[in-house]
């Protein structure tokens, strides 16, 4: 359980695609690595969120409060970063995190990851890059929903 | 004698109503025995000092020169030689004489001196004590420690000589001029000459050198108030930016000190030019006129010579005299100065605080038209009644400045009223001695103490008003202790021992400390303050020799502890154990490496590589090589993960050990170490940079890899070398062992034999929550409590909040177990918090007498009746019980 293969990971997660390996490191040495045993929870929904999970080995679920409970409407796994949005701006959890499987996750804090940004602007690009994917990804899906709503 | 200002005196009865207001009467009055047995012993000297002088010349002229031998002395015949030997025999049983005698007289002085001023300072002490509380808003504490403390420091040394040696001297003096006069009478009258004008001229110019001591005195004290209030205020220095204003002001009164002395340097050093001059001046008349006399033949060359000679002899004595008179000056100066602070017409009588007699106070507390001024607005009472029938509890309502606390504390007996009686019972109050108040009354202010020490101190403070059971002493202890009361009574100071059990159980209606301690334990949960002293009694530590059964239970609950962990999957996670052969990832490498707590909790971790015999052992081991290969390689991780980060992202400051200032000296070291060239001679302070580094390194946490299992292994090897080395035979470590009670380490820490891990999140709230519900279930939450009672609050209670504070001080009001309560300020709030303090404390006061101050109304009702005090006079009474 070293740095090394931690940045092995890391350069796995398509947001840090287009870093290079010592920030990678930095990221890594600066950020809490810690395991979660299966049920444990990452997250809940609408607490404030502090930090960001990048998910080196496992699986987690993502919950969301509906009127019947929790349901769970997707699955996060290996070299994906989840919470990012509370950190970048300040919104409560938009989902719980429950660990599926026993996992390994590094957690960055919302300070050294803002902090990170400001450092590294190629960082800050490759996040406004994967945002701006999802959006277009978000806007596409609610034409589509509304196209169907109209049919 | 004393003396005494007829018509102003408070208490005819009190012989030492006032103090000695000159240095010579204080000395007289307390020392004249000594004094004159010093004087005594002074003129035995004077003699053998004679002889002394005369023996040499005898040798000389009839011994070595002389004839007509044998000789007879006392019946014995001498022949020349025996007869020097005889001589020379007697001089030095007489310089052995002398010299003792001046020995003796020294220690002497000294004894009597450091007695006096004893006295001096306690009773300069006890005139605080009794000083009326109004009298504490005049005087400041910054001003009242110099003067106890060094002010008088310069009349001990002078006690011892004031009496003799102007007696000495001047007898010296005396019998010089006498051997002139003898001679010639004219001349006799040359070598005084100049003493008229001397004794004219010199004491108008100390008069000036006493007066500016007198200012300088008194300016080092508005110094010593400045630099104190500094301290005390220190944050609002801060945060308002005045440190240059204070330092001004500071700097200013230093001047102002530095004029005045410098003015005394210029006038004391004159006063020394002037009488050396007119010192030569006489030998200057004698040459003149003695010589004149010579010539014409009326007087002979040999007593010209003598009176010359017999004049170098007075010089000596005067000089003397001289310093002496400066001295004396400077010295009564300093005790007028003094001891004019400690003499308020209105000091208490000194048997108000000595006296111990108890007068129960049983009935009704009544204020009758009682008025009394603390000086300013706000602080008055106008001709208040009141009546609170004994058993009864009632609410002074009041904003504050309405003389809500001032009449509060004149029921408490704390200050006198102007006019008009505070009794309860019908004793008069202000007639009572402390024994009394102090006792039957528990007063709980709004700004209260607490002092320098642990919880139980603080607790049981109103209960340690005298030594009740003596300690057991051996021969030798008490044969010390006997010392210590002789001198005690010698110099009138109490003979309190501090040794003695204080705590007054009875008082508090316990059998013995134990129940005590469990009676505190009822009033602290009552007040609220059980889970804080609980958390305090987790961090403090336990000498186990005290109490071995409890380091016992400890351990028994570290062992359900482990268990527990071992039995619950998902408990296993949260903690790494210490286990000898294995490496704890979740611990810094010198906790691994050491394995052991320094005895002594004051060391810390970090310096523990810097002990000689840890430092010897890494060096014999070859350790410290492998350790500062360790520290390169995180020296070397660390300057390439941070090279391009700038100084002020804040990035290393929170995640490395290495500091940004700290990166460019580590740069260095590591190119240092990668030359060949250089990296035999790295220097030793570099190798432990180095070394340092490494120390610190946690492993779980900060990942860098270098931690390889063979390394680990290396490590565990080492650790058991360590042990059998240093640990075992050496005193300075415990070794860290499952079995064992680890004193250094906090009760927490022995709970928990191990690390929560790191790379778990929450796992330290985690297992906490484990351990206290173990703690509960085994019951040790009690005795975990008694090990906060010993908890050291820091300096006046700095380490615990206002409100801990607060509450603490009514665990002291309520043990105490008076049948008076008089709470001002306490609880008063009308959140659930207060209101449920204030239930609990009207269930543990019931059927007393209790005042309960409050600046709101709303809380009245709770209460059998109130009163309203407006502006210093009483509003309204109502639901008055009478």
């Amino acid at each position: 359980m070293s740095l090394e293969t931690e940045v092995e990971a890391l350069r796995r997660v398509p947001l840090f695609r287009g870093i290079d390996e010592t920030k990678l490191r930095l990221l890594a040495f600066i950020s809490d690595r810690t395991r979660y045993q299966k049920g444990e929870r990452l997250c809940s929904q609408g607490e404030e969120g502090d930090s960001a999970f990048i998910i080196l080995l496992g699986t987690a679920d993502v919950r969301v409060d509906t009127p019947e409970g929790e349901r769970t409407v997707a699955q996060v796994g290996e070299n994906s970063i989840v919470g990012e949005i509370a950190i970048l701006c300040d919104v409560p959890r938009t989902a719980t995190l429950v660990a599926a499987t026993d996992m390994d996750v590094l957690i960055v804090s919302k300070d050294d990851f803002l902090k990170l940004l400001k450092e590294f602007p190629d960082i800050s690009l490759e996040v406004m890059r994967t945002l701006a994917l999802r959006l277009e990804r978000t806007t596409r899906d609610l034409a589509e929903a509304q196209r169907r709503a109209g049919d | 004698m004393a003396r005494r200002r007829d018509g102003a005196r408070p208490h005819p009865a009190d012989p030492d109503a006032f103090m000695e207001k000159s240095l010579f009467s204080f000395i007289w009055r307390f020392s004249k025995r000594q004094q004159i047995f010093i004087l005594c012993v002074t003129v035995l000297t004077y003699p053998v000092t004679y002889i002394l002088l005369e023996l040499p010349k005898l040798i000389v002229n009839d011994a070595v020169q002389g004839s007509g031998f044998p000789r007879a002395v006392f019946g014995f015949e001498f022949d020349q030689v025996s007869y020097l030997v005889l001589l020379c025999f007697t001089f030095l049983g007489l310089v052995v004489v002398s010299n003792g005698l001046k020995l003796f007289l020294n220690v002497y002085k000294g004894r009597l001196g450091e007695r006096m001023l004893r006295r001096l300072r306690f009773e300069l002490f006890q005139r605080v004590l009794r000083f009326r509380l109004p009298h504490f808003r005049k005087v400041s504490s910054g001003e009242i420690i110099p003067m106890i403390t060094s002010e008088v420091e310069d009349v001990g040394g002078f006690i011892g000589e004031a009496f003799a040696l102007p007696a000495y001297q001047g007898g010296m003096l005396v019998v010089q001029l006498g051997f002139i006069f003898m001679q010639d009478p004219l001349l006799g009258l040359a070598a005084i000459s100049s003493y008229p004008i001397q004794a004219y001229i010199i004491p108008k110019l100390q008069r000036k050198v006493v007066l500016l001591s007198r200012r300088r005195v008194k300016n080092v004290r508005v110094i010593a108030d400045k630099v104190g209030e500094s301290i005390t205020g220190v944050p609002e220095i801060h945060a308002n930016d005045a440190s240059a204003w204070h330092s001004a002001d500071l700097s200013d009164r230093l001047y102002e000190n530095f004029k005045i002395r410098y003015e005394i340097y210029n006038r004391k050093y004159f006063i020394k030019f002037l009488n050396n001059f007119m010192n030569q001046l006489t030998p200057f008349f004698f040459y003149l006129i003695g010589g004149y006399l010579v010539i014409e033949g009326d007087l002979s060359i040999g007593a010209l010579l003598a009176v010359i000679a017999a004049y170098k002899d007075l010089a000596g004595p005067w000089k003397e005299l001289l310093a002496y008179y400066q001295m004396t000056a400077d010295v009564s100066v300093k005790y007028q100065t003094v001891v004019e602070n400690f003499d308020p017409v209105d000091i208490y009588p000194a048997e108000r605080l000595t006296s111990d007699e108890t007068v129960a106070l049983k009935g009704d507390l009544v204020l009758s038209n009682v008025s009394f001024s603390g000086g300013a607005a706000g602080q008055e009472v106008f001709d208040v009644s009141l009546k609170v029938p004994q058993g009864q509890m009632v609410a002074v309502v009041g904003p504050d400045g309405s003389g809500r606390a001032e009449v509060l504390q004149l029921a408490a007996g704390l200050v006198s009223p102007s006019s008009g009686r505070v009794e309860i019972g019908g004793q008069d109050l202000d007639k009572l001695s402390e024994a009394t108040l102090g006792r039957e009354i528990a007063y709980v202010g709004g700004a209260v103490h607490v002092w320098t020490g642990t919880i139980r101190d603080n607790m049981y403070y109103g209960l340690r008003h005298r030594p009740l059971v003596g300690p057991e002493r051996t021969a030798e202890e008490q044969r010390a202790h006997e010392r210590w009361l002789t001198e005690a009574r010698l110099t009138v100071n109490p003979t309190y021992d501090r040794a003695a059990v204080w705590d007054d159980y009875a008082a508090a209606g316990v059998k013995d400390l134990a129940e005590l301690d469990r009676r505190a334990l009822e009033l602290l949960s009552a007040v609220g303050l059980d889970a804080d002293v609980y958390r305090l009694g987790l961090q403090s530590r336990f000498d186990p020799t005290l109490d071995d059964k409890f380091a016992e239970r400890i351990l028994a609950v570290r062992a359900t502890l482990e268990r527990r962990i071992a039995e619950d999957p998902t408990l296993r996670g949260l903690v790494e154990l210490w286990n000898i052969s294995q490496f704890n990832a979740s611990a810094t490498l010198a906790e691994n490496l050491f394995f052991a707590v320094p005895k002594d909790p004051d060391i810390t971790m970090d310096q523990v590589p810097d002990l000689p015999e840890v430092k010897a052992f890494l060096k014999e081991t070859g350790i410290d090589g492998r350790l500062e290969e360790i520290g390169l390689k995180i020296a070397e991780t660390m300057i390439e993960l941070f090279a391009n980060v700038s100084g002020d992202s804040g990035l290393l400051g929170t995640y490395s050990f290495i500091t940004q200032d700290d990166l460019p000296e580590f740069d260095r070291i590591v190119r240092n170490a990668r030359s060949v060239v250089q990296k035999s001679r790295m220097q030793d302070a570099d190798r432990a940079r180095l070394a340092g580094l490494a120390f610190k390194l946690v492993p779980a946490r900060h990942r860098l890899g270098v931690m390889t299992d063979e390394l680990k292994a290396e490590i565990c090897q080492a650790r058991k070398q360590f042990l059998e080395k240093v640990v075992a035979p050496g005193e300075t470590f415990v070794a860290i062992d499952p079995g064992v009670y680890l004193p250094p380490l906090t009760i927490e820490d022995n709970l928990l034999f191990g690390r929560a891990r790191v790379d778990r999140r929450d796992a330290r709230q985690r297992i906490d929550q484990v351990i206290r519900s173990i703690v509960e279930e085994t019951g040790l939450r009690e005795p975990i409590m008694f090990a906060g009672f010993n908890y050291h609050v820091g300096v006046s209670g700095s380490r615990l909040s206002a409100s801990q504070r607060r509450r603490l001080a009514l665990v002291r009001g309520l043990l105490k177990n008076a049948p008076v309560t008089i709470l001002d300020d306490i609880a008063t709030g009308l959140n659930d918090e207060d209101q449920q303090l204030r239930q609990t404390l009207r269930a543990l006061l019931e059927g007393r007498t209790l005042l309960f101050g409050s600046p709101y109304t709303g809380l009245a009702e709770e209460f059998h009746a109130h009163v309203l005090l407006d502006q210093g006079r009483l509003a309204s009474k109502q639901a008055d019980p009478t």
